[in-house]
């Protein structure tokens, strides 16, 4: 079980797009986690906690986490499940 | 029959002071059913009454803080200057809303039917979709649940004869029109900057994206785009949106409470601002504790639109598969570079603050406080939309407009639907210039200017239509994206 987190701007519509279509796709790729969402203001203090942060591509420069759990992951389309699953499978997130 | 009659009266009323006068258990309630129909497990449904209900709850408790924490402020400027302040920010402004709505004996289980309307209605428009030429569902529950009820308090206040439960399904009619008309009037543009992602833009500044990327070419060449711009890396901090709404609350709070006055303030505040504490100090906690309200109040929402858009995009799915969904202006952030965003917000903020100055040296009677939201999220969707058009140029000269006009069109419409009254208006750029103008057409012609009002945006994907030059294209439907 992974603990991912999305992140936008104010926490409230971008990152639960993300939400429900990174649940679908780690669904589909047979991954178990458990997926919070939030802003980033939020989520930059509570990083450290989860091993993957999913956000706009725009906003990966906010994330300065210096552990080796946590994973940054930019997407540039918030709606591809096809690039959700390139990025999932590049960062060898299981 | 007369008892079956009073059983049914009886029944309503107490529905009517149970339910519909507590919002948090009817959206909870609404909650509960969607999930029901979806073939939900009943637990799962259980959870999602609690969540909705606690969510609305606890938004309860940020916006009394933020209410009783303004009123000594708005209270002080009316009392000492004959000024009245309003921030144009949506939360605030959903905030003035509902106190207005609850102040004229109404409850704000009317705009959630209002909501459910005109969702329902989105939904029929794009079924018929030959006919009506609408293609985009609008899904963003957070901008719904903001945008019905400053649409009610409008219509409430535009036409008082509807403060009832046909307004609420006038109301619905109303906002559902304009959720598809204008998130389907960004279908183009939004295909353009993101090279047919699959989504629309359901948010607060329809109407202007369209608008932008229409006239984005006439300030400047998309060849020299913000990319190649440098932007100081301080400014990345105003990504985060407690820092910007820190920051904000304090230069403007701050400098209000400023202005009034030590002696004053501890007039009026003996409880929160005892002998021993400095000034400065209480400037500081006071300006703070408005992001610490917000923040309140937008998990509330945060928590139980998560509830409502489940319900909504599991509706959807089924009923309307493959739609094209209008989201969050968010979304095409990524499209564009980090740069672009910010660069949207700075000038953005320039723009407003020198508006703000204006109405200041010309002595109008409100004052307009700068929001997070409408600065940041508005300005950015501007810049994206303006760089990919028109260039750098254009990204700095079209956000820079969009701050001013939202001053200006804040401050007319804080006044002209007597929402500067709770210290708040809506602010996003569509609701400074389209909803006040929709308003105006109320407010004069009644409910016939209201009929008037929607068949004038029905008629606007008519033109759409008939203007596209590819009609196939027209109803593709994407595979990337989609719902």
């Amino acid at each position: 079980m992974i603990k991912v987190v999305a992140a936008c701007g104010n926490g409230m519509g971008s990152s639960q797009i993300i939400k429900m279509k990174i649940a679908k796709v780690f669904k589909k790729m047979g991954i178990e986690a458990t997926i919070d969402h939030m802003s980033v203001g939020e989520a930059k203090s509570a990083a450290a906690g989860y091993d993957v942060v999913f956000c706009s591509a725009s906003l990966v420069d906010n994330f300065k986490v210096k552990n080796n759990r946590t994973k940054i992951v930019g997407l540039v389309n918030l709606l591809s499940e096809a690039e959700i699953e390139a990025k999932i499978i590049e960062e060898n997130i299981k | 029959m007369g008892d079956l009659y009073t059983t049914i009266n009886t029944a309503s009323t107490i529905f009517a002071n149970n339910i519909l006068s507590k919002p948090e258990f009817f959206i909870g309630i609404l909650v509960f059913i969607g999930y029901m129909l979806l073939g939900k497990p009943i637990y799962e449904a259980f959870g999602g009454f609690i969540k909705a209900a606690v969510g609305m709850m606890i938004w309860n408790v940020g916006a009394g803080g933020l209410v009783s924490t303004f009123r000594p402020i708005l209270a002080g400027l009316n009392d000492r200057f004959q000024l009245n302040a309003a921030v144009i920010d949506p939360y605030f402004g959903l905030n003035a809303a509902s106190e207005a709505i609850k102040m004229i004996g109404m409850s704000l289980s009317w705009t959630m039917i209002s909501l459910m309307v005109g969702f329902g209605w989105n939904i029929l428009l794009v079924l018929l979709r030959k006919y009506t030429k609408l293609r985009t569902l609008f899904l963003t529950g957070h901008i719904m649940i903001q945008q019905a009820t400053t649409c009610t308090w409008i219509v409430f206040c535009a036409i008082p004869e509807l403060r009832n439960f046909s307004g609420a399904l006038w109301i619905g009619l109303l906002v559902g029109t304009y959720w598809s008309v204008f998130s389907n009037l960004t279908v183009e543009p939004t295909e353009e900057l993101t090279e047919n992602a699959g989504f629309a833009i359901g948010h607060q500044q329809m109407f202007w994206v369209w608008l932008t990327s229409k006239i984005a070419h006439k300030f400047g060449s998309p060849d020299s785009s913000v990319e190649n711009v440098k932007m100081p890396k301080w400014l990345t901090v105003f990504n985060d949106n407690v820092i910007a709404t820190g920051t904000l609350m304090l230069i403007f709070f701050g400098t209000i409470m400023a202005i009034l006055g030590e002696p004053y303030m501890r007039s009026i505040d003996k409880a929160g601002f005892p002998a021993t504490l400095a000034f400065a100090t209480y400037i500081l906690a006071k300006s703070l504790s408005f992001s610490v309200y917000l923040f309140i109040l937008i998990s509330g929402v945060r928590m139980f639109v998560s509830e409502l858009t489940e319900s909504f995009r599991g509706i959807s799915e089924k009923i309307l598969p493959g739609a094209l969904p209008a989201v969050d202006c968010a979304a095409t952030y990524g499209f564009s570079s980090p740069n672009t965003v910010l660069f949207g917000f700075i000038f953005g903020c320039i723009g407003q603050f020198i508006a703000i100055a204006g109405l200041f040296i010309f002595k109008a009677p409100i004052m307009i406080i700068t929001g997070f939201v409408p600065v940041f999220f508005d300005n950015a969707t501007v810049a994206v939309f303006a760089n990919k058009f028109g260039g750098a140029r254009a990204a700095a000269i079209l956000p820079f407009c969009t701050g001013i006009t939202q001053v200006m069109g804040g401050a007319i419409a804080a006044w002209y639907f007597e929402l500067y009254k709770y210290g708040g208006w809506h602010g996003n750029i569509d609701w400074d210039t389209l909803w006040p103008a929709i308003g105006f057409i109320m407010k004069n012609l009644s409910i016939p200017g209201l009929i008037l009002v929607i068949v004038m945006m029905l008629l606007i994907p008519q033109l759409q239509y008939r203007r596209s030059t590819n009609k196939e294209q027209y109803f593709r439907v994407t595979d990337e994206g989609g719902l």
